[in-house]
């Protein structure tokens, strides 16, 4: 302890001692919140800490990229600190964070789909397209794949829809948010997020028996209707 | 609070010193033109006859003899103020013989006109910036000439 | 199945459907088999989504992830208490500026103006007599115009008696 008293008079005033963060690893969400809430920024950052991979991989899943995941998380944490006063409890302190992440990260797909054309597989998605009319996949994806298989599948599966498909399955599988949530966040009504919902479903279905074939060497799904 | 309750005041003071002197400097300025004229003598003679003539200042001695005509020595012979008021005009008399009249157009023109033995025989409409001087000049007897110098003084 | 069909059954299975829409879909479902094969495949995706997201670790350590954070948030915090200080002044304070450059402006103008008055050329030169002997010098570098108008001795006047203009 003298040793410790010795250190940390060493130290220049900015400088946190160790025991400072101590404090703060031991403590609860709501407490840290609290602490941050009356400017306490060392309590922010052990909140940063634990929770920065779930809002980083939040990010991930919706940008398909490092960078713009990288940036954007932490574009939330700064927002987050801006808002803390707004932040009441009523969910999660994690909750609250990926909501900003999402909402962050819509915004930045929306300004970058703004600068491409729309393409004409988008045109045809959003009109229920020819892939309403595909055949129901009975075969089960996830059967004989190790976890970590099954993941890295899902991942590729997800790249391949387009942000709209993928952002309503990430809110209603991942996020377990409502129709009527996601179509809030998304600014659409709840007719186009059941429409986006039904067509995502189907096409990552589609997608992950197809992957299965080709690994057990048939091209042809397991079609129960045509 | 107190520093609110303050506000009108101090508003009032600054609009005060402001706005008065931003709205009434353009009209101060087009009132009065405030003017000299000087009636001059040109003369390769040494001295002048008259012991009141005095010789001109040396600034107005060296832009005369920037003129194309040229005299040795220049005296002045008499010297007038006059205020002219905006869209006004001034008669005065230089000499005997001559008169001039200026009247201010307010729009930054003056008009001058030049009177001997009260016949009109100039009239000059141009404007005058301050520190630009505007000569008006004709020949006289024994080869000599004589020179009204008009300018706007402060 | 038409889209509304597909779309109320997807509904019904992720619990959306209002209560009394549920007992007619229920019965469907029952009923149909292509319905069933619908509800099968979303189970299959659903099971392989639910705990399926690949884990993705930060790719930064913690220290200089938050570094990043911190910078923005003190920078964010210096923006907000420039702005706030903005604020703070009485409004009539803000116009102070904008009214002392408009006076200021205005003065230069009427000065510039009347100083400096567009065409510095003799607008109008006349004489009243024939004189073929008058001319108009000017000297823009000294500022001095003359206007040389021979009269009288030009005009026949000089020779009069007592027309000097200078007596």
């Amino acid at each position: 302890m003298a040793g410790a008293e010795r250190l940390n008079s060493l130290l220049p005033p900015s400088v946190e001692p160790m025991t400072g963060n101590a404090q703060h690893s031991a403590a609860a969400d709501e407490t840290l919140v609290k602490a941050a809430q009356k400017g306490d920024m060392g309590a922010f950052e052990e909140l940063v800490a634990r929770h920065r991979d779930k809002i980083y991989a939040r990010a991930y899943s919706m940008m398909r990229n490092e960078d713009d995941a990288l940036d954007l998380s932490q574009e939330a944490w700064v927002k987050g600190w801006q808002r803390l006063q707004q932040f009441q409890g009523d969910a999660s302190f994690g909750t609250w964070m990926t909501r900003i992440v999402i909402n962050l990260c819509l915004d930045a797909l929306r300004r970058r789909k703004r600068q491409q054309a729309e393409s004409v597989e988008v045109l045809n998605e959003e009109a229920g397209g020819v892939e309403r009319h595909m055949p129901v996949m009975t075969v089960n994806p996830t059967e004989g794949l190790e976890r970590a298989e099954l993941r890295e599948r899902i991942d590729r599966a997800m790249a391949q829809l387009t942000y709209e498909h993928r952002t309503v399955l990430i809110l209603h599988e991942f996020e377990e948010m409502e129709y009527k949530q996601i179509a809030k966040v998304m600014d659409c009504s709840i007719g186009t997020v059941m429409s986006r919902l039904f067509y995502a479903r189907r096409r990552l279905a589609a997608l992950m028996a197809n992957w299965k074939d080709e690994d057990e060497g048939t091209n042809t799904p397991d079609k129960q209707k045509p | 609070m107190r520093q609110k309750l303050r506000s009108p005041s101090r508003l009032g003071w600054w609009l005060a010193l402001f706005l008065p002197l931003a709205l009434a400097a353009p009209c101060a300025l087009a009132g009065d033109l405030k003017l000299e004229a000087l009636l001059v003598w040109g003369t390769n003679d040494a001295r002048s006859p008259d012991p009141d003539h005095k010789p001109v200042g040396a600034d107005l001695l060296k832009k005369l003899r920037s003129f194309p005509l040229k005299w040795t020595n220049y005296f002045e012979v008499n010297r007038q103020q006059l205020a002219v008021p905006s869209a006004g005009a001034k008669r005065t008399s230089l000499s005997k013989e001559c008169e001039i009249l200026v009247k201010n157009t307010g729009s930054g023109e003056l008009e001058l006109v030049i009177f001997g033995k009260g016949q009109r025989v100039g009239h000059i409409k141009q404007a005058l910036p301050k520190g630009e001087l505007l000569v008006t000049g004709g020949n006289a007897p024994n080869f000599t000439a004589w020179f009204v110098v008009l300018r706007q003084v402060d | 199945m038409n889209n509304d069909q597909e779309l109320k059954l997807q509904a019904f299975l992720d619990g959306e459907l209002p209560a009394r829409e549920r007992p007619a879909v229920a019965d469907w479902l029952a009923a149909d088999a292509e319905a069933r094969a619908l509800q099968q495949e979303w189970a299959l995706t659903r099971s392989a989504l639910a705990g399926g997201e690949p884990p993705r670790p930060l790719p930064e350590s913690r220290e200089f992830y938050w570094s990043k954070i911190q910078r923005e948030i003190l920078r964010g915090e210096k923006a907000g208490a420039r702005a706030a200080a903005r604020r703070a002044v009485p409004w009539w304070r803000r116009l102070l500026v904008p009214t002392a450059g408009l006076a200021v402006l205005t003065l230069g103008l009427s000065v510039a103006l009347n100083y400096w008055p567009p065409g510095r050329q003799p607008h109008v030169v006349e004489t009243a007599l024939a004189d073929s002997g008058a001319f108009t010098y000017r000297d823009l570098k000294e500022g001095i115009t003359l206007v040389w108008l021979s009269y009288p001795a030009d005009s026949g006047l000089a020779d009069d008696a007592g027309a000097d203009i200078i007596e």
